[in-house]
């Protein structure tokens, strides 16, 4: 069902520095078993913006980031649990699931400026928590990796 | 009749309002805590949001990843500090970048009520930001330095110098965390207690709440049994007091049963006075007497009456009535009344009424008797008229009016209010010149609702009254025969003679009856008892039955009742006429219940027998026309003999010839010691019922053949036989005995007997 919806072509390989790696279960690599992505390709993919009171940021925030499932079908990734890793190894396991029925994004953009390291960058995992009062609890909160740098398809 | 008990029963509002108020105020606290309860809910839900939202567990884990991340960091900070390992910047640069992240998290506004509590906590991020500045000039966003070893080694000690300070904050934060986790654990805990607490009380008042509903119930319950108690209490009392009327009523129609039949002896005896050679004087007295004996014969027949409709045991013996017939009847009646005072008398039947209609001959001329001798009581000048017309009521159906009006005193508006009541009259002052029971209108009034009509009245004084009388006209249907035909249709001959069927035990009896209807020239057929006539009509037609209620083995009225249930229709229609010796309305009206047509009492004279054949078969049968009436006084050669009656001798006479009774008499007397002997036996043997059986026997024949003092003691003997001691009844028997020659003695002397040493006088 979901073949019918990936790209024609397969995924370029990135040209400027890596700043994502999906690996795992993942139909269209580009860098040996991983698909890698620098920040042009993840511009590239149709971007998702909103504005979201979170529990990092005393203010509501604008995120601006292609969707979680958008960079999955990008990589051709598919399983039952997606695996979020950040810059400083911090772990988390999200369902597959949560990927297709929330609109999470992998932002890129906190209120239309790139986010540096030091500002949870470069990549936020940010569900739209606003959009959803069920989103607002410390399950969801834990599985909005920040410093994303690697996603694993299990 | 309620007792105390009940009507406190009844009274028990304050102390219900009490209770209720009790209970609203319970209600009223269980509301109160249920909101409290709410309340805690909602301070316990609170508190776990503050957990869930405020997550600060999960601070205690970012001071602890600043605190790794600031020993990452500083490891990578003295690694590029050696001058034997190359100097990795992208490396130290991510390092930095992730710790001053980690920092810049401690410093979110989330976590500043976590932190500023102790200063040194404050001081090291304030150590911590003061790294940073002098580390941005190279490390930062926007370089002013180049990166070198030279800038490292600079920085070095600061960085190391933050190590402990970082450990402390740890530590702090974590202990920091378990005393808010603590007093987190505390109020949760005082909350739940607080809870509990309000759950127990709560449970408590909703215990104390039901408590106060199931003692309402029962007490409910408790009152709902008090009320049927006294319901049924009430109803028992009431069935008492129905009993109690009701036994009055039956002591009232007893007691006038009672007094009448004494009171007949004493008219008997004040007419038979009459004929003594009285002086004017004692005549005088003598209509005085007997003018207050006949009022108080009325008196006595109205109580009875309205005895027997209060207690509804009248019931109307609806039959054809030839409308006519009635009114010459009642006219018959009334006019000498009338002409005493002198009135006129008119009674007028509009065009348009039927000759013949459905009701209760009796009753009907019982209520048009009474509405005219009222009017003619009251009218002194003029005329009485009763008009009969007949028109539709209101709902469509026919009606019949007899209206009697008067040129009287008439009455005012208060004499008419009360007329109807029991014992009033129009006048007191009249009332006492006119006599009267007073019951008459009342009476004639229930009779009236009885037949389904009613009496209405119209008045002024000096200008005379008008009673109407209204009832449901119904016409029977036409029968073969035009006259007035009895209730049950019967398609007889004019002139034939009947073929009667005659149930009498008694042979005198029987040949005394014979002699009667050989007279009106119809056939005669005995039989003995009850049994014997059910079978005879089983066998033949008769066309009338003449039925003795006394009778061995079946009597009178089970015997009707026996031929009513027959199956073939035109034997258990044949009309059936009572014979009997009392005069009871309630023998009459037992006859009449089961089914008997008509009820003749003994003697029965000629005239009674015919008339009442007439009734049944209409004037085409042979009639009394042809029999000499007798006359109102007894004849001349009757004179005081007590042990035989005078007029019933005469009415024997006019049924039979002189022979004919002279041979029943001799026949009877004949008889006599027989019945003696009888009697002696049943007496001997102590057998009441042999004793009352021959004593009535005996009676009945007596009566008829006008052997008075025989009669009487036969009658004595069949009353007295259950009850009265032994020699009374020996005594009554041997006066029977007595009488035999006395009576031969007496019927010589009248002249029936042949033996008599002076010459008869036929009647």
């Amino acid at each position: 069902m979901l073949a019918a919806a990936w790209p024609a072509r397969a995924l370029d390989a990135p040209t400027g520095p890596v700043v994502l790696t999906v690996g795992g279960r993942v139909r269209m690599p580009n860098q040996g078993d991983a698909a890698q992505f620098d920040m042009t390709m993840l511009a590239a993919l149709p971007q998702t913006t909103f504005t979201t009171r979170t529990p990092w940021y005393a203010q509501p925030r604008r995120f601006t980031g292609p969707l979680l499932r958008d960079v999955l079908m990008a990589a051709g990734a598919q399983g039952q649990v997606i695996r979020l890793t950040a810059l400083n190894d911090y772990r988390v396991d999200m369902p597959y699931d949560d990927a297709q029925r929330h609109d999470v994004i992998v932002a890129r953009l906190m209120d239309d400026q790139p986010m540096a390291v030091r500002d949870k960058g470069p990549l936020f995992v940010i569900y739209p928590f606003d959009a959803r009062p069920e989103l607002r609890g410390a399950v969801y909160y834990s599985r909005s990796a920040w410093q994303l740098r690697k996603i694993d398809v299990l | 009749m309620a007792t105390a008990e009940d009507r406190r029963a009844l009274k028990r509002h304050p102390q219900e309002r009490l209770r209720y108020s009790w209970l609203a105020l319970t209600g009223f606290v269980l509301v109160l805590v249920l909101l409290a309860v709410a309340l805690v809910q909602a301070r316990q839900a609170t508190l776990l949001r503050q957990v869930v939202q405020g997550g600060d567990d999960y601070v205690v884990l970012m001071v602890y990843q600043a605190e790794t991340e600031q020993l990452r960091l500083r490891d990578q900070w003295q690694r590029a500090a050696d001058d034997r390992v190359p100097l990795d910047a992208d490396m130290l640069r991510l390092r930095y970048e992730i710790w001053v992240s980690r920092i810049e998290l401690l410093r979110g506004a989330d976590l500043q009520h976590l932190l500023s509590g102790a200063d040194g906590d404050q001081r090291t991020l304030q150590q911590a930001m003061d790294f940073i500045q002098a580390s941005d000039r190279a490390l930062g966003p926007t370089p002013e330095v180049p990166l070198d070893r030279a800038f490292v080694r600079a920085l070095l000690p600061q960085l190391e110098a933050l190590t402990a300070p970082m450990h402390e904050l740890s530590l702090g934060a974590s202990h920091k965390v378990s005393e808010q986790l603590e007093a987190r654990g505390i109020a949760v805990r005082q909350q739940s207690q607080l809870g509990l607490g309000l759950t127990a009380f709560l449970s408590v008042l909703t215990l104390a709440f039901a408590f106060i509903a199931l003692r309402q119930v029962a007490q409910l319950r408790e009152r709902r049994l008090v009320l049927e108690e006294l319901a049924t209490k009430l109803r028992v009392a009431r069935r008492e007091a129905e009993a109690a009327s009701d036994a009055k009523s039956a002591f009232l129609a007893n007691m006038s049963h009672e007094i009448r039949t004494p009171f007949h002896g004493l008219m008997g005896m004040l007419s038979l006075l009459r004929e003594t050679g009285l002086t004017p004087r004692q005549i005088d007295y003598l209509r005085t007497a007997t003018e207050s004996a006949d009022h108080l014969l009325a008196l006595l027949n109205d109580i009875l009456d309205m005895s027997q409709l209060e207690s509804g045991r009248v019931t109307l013996a609806v039959a054809p009535v030839d409308l006519r017939a009635l009114l010459r009847d009642v006219e018959a009646l009334m006019r000498p009344q009338a002409t005493a005072k002198p009135l006129a008398l008119h009674i007028d039947a509009a065009p348009g009424v039927p000759e013949r209609m459905l009701a209760d001959a009796t009753r009907l001329k019982q209520i048009l008797f009474n509405l005219l001798s009222n009017a003619i009581k009251f009218t002194d000048h003029g005329a009485v008229v009763l008009d009969v017309r007949t028109r539709e009521r209101e709902n469509g159906e026919p009606c019949i009016e007899f209206a009697v009006t008067d040129t009287g005193v008439g009455m005012d508006e208060a004499t008419l209010a009360q007329l109807f009541s029991r014992f009033v009259q129009g006048d007191s002052t009249r009332s006492r010149r006119h006599g009267g029971t007073g019951l008459g209108l009342e009476i004639s009034r229930n009779l009236a609702r009885l037949m389904g009509g009613d009496i209405t009245v119209r008045s002024r004084p000096g200008e005379g009254s008008c009673f109407t009388f209204h009832m449901p006209l119904r016409t029977p249907p036409r029968t073969a025969s035009e006259g007035a035909a009895p209730l049950l249709p019967i398609g007889l001959p004019a002139s034939r003679p009947l073929h009667v069927l005659v149930a009498e035990d008694h042979p005198v009896n029987r040949q005394y009856m014979a002699a009667l209807l050989e007279n009106l020239g119809h056939h005669a057929h005995f039989t003995s008892n009850g049994q014997e006539a059910v079978e005879a009509l089983c066998r033949r037609r008769y066309d009338v039955v003449l039925m003795d209620l006394h009778m061995p083995v079946l009597d009178g009225v089970s015997a009707t009742r026996a031929i009513r249930a027959l199956p073939d229709a035109a034997r258990s229609t044949v009309p059936i006429v009572a014979l009997t010796a009392d005069a009871f309305a309630e023998t009459r009206d037992r006859c009449l219940v089961a089914g008997m047509n008509d009820f003749l009492t003994k003697p029965v004279s000629v005239q009674k027998l015919a008339t009442s054949l007439r009734r049944l078969f209409g004037s085409g049968t042979a009639t009394p026309d042809d029999v000499p009436v007798p006359p109102d006084q007894a004849p001349a050669w009757a004179s005081s003999h007590p042990v035989v009656d005078e007029s019933a001798v005469a009415m024997a006479l006019q049924a039979m010839s002189r022979d004919k009774l002279a041979a029943m008499v001799e026949a009877f007397l004949d008889h006599a010691p027989e019945t003696v002997q009888r009697l002696r036996a049943a007496v001997r043997d102590a057998q009441p019922l042999d004793l009352r059986i021959n004593a009535h026997a005996a009676k009945g024949a007596a009566l008829n053949l006008g052997l008075a003092g025989l009669a009487a003691t036969a009658e004595a003997l069949h009353e007295g036989a259950a009850h009265l001691p032994a020699h009374e009844i020996a005594r009554l028997v041997q006066r029977y005995e007595d009488l035999v020659p006395a009576t031969r003695k007496a019927m010589c002397d009248l002249g029936v007997l042949l033996a008599a040493p002076q010459p008869a006088v036929t009647g």
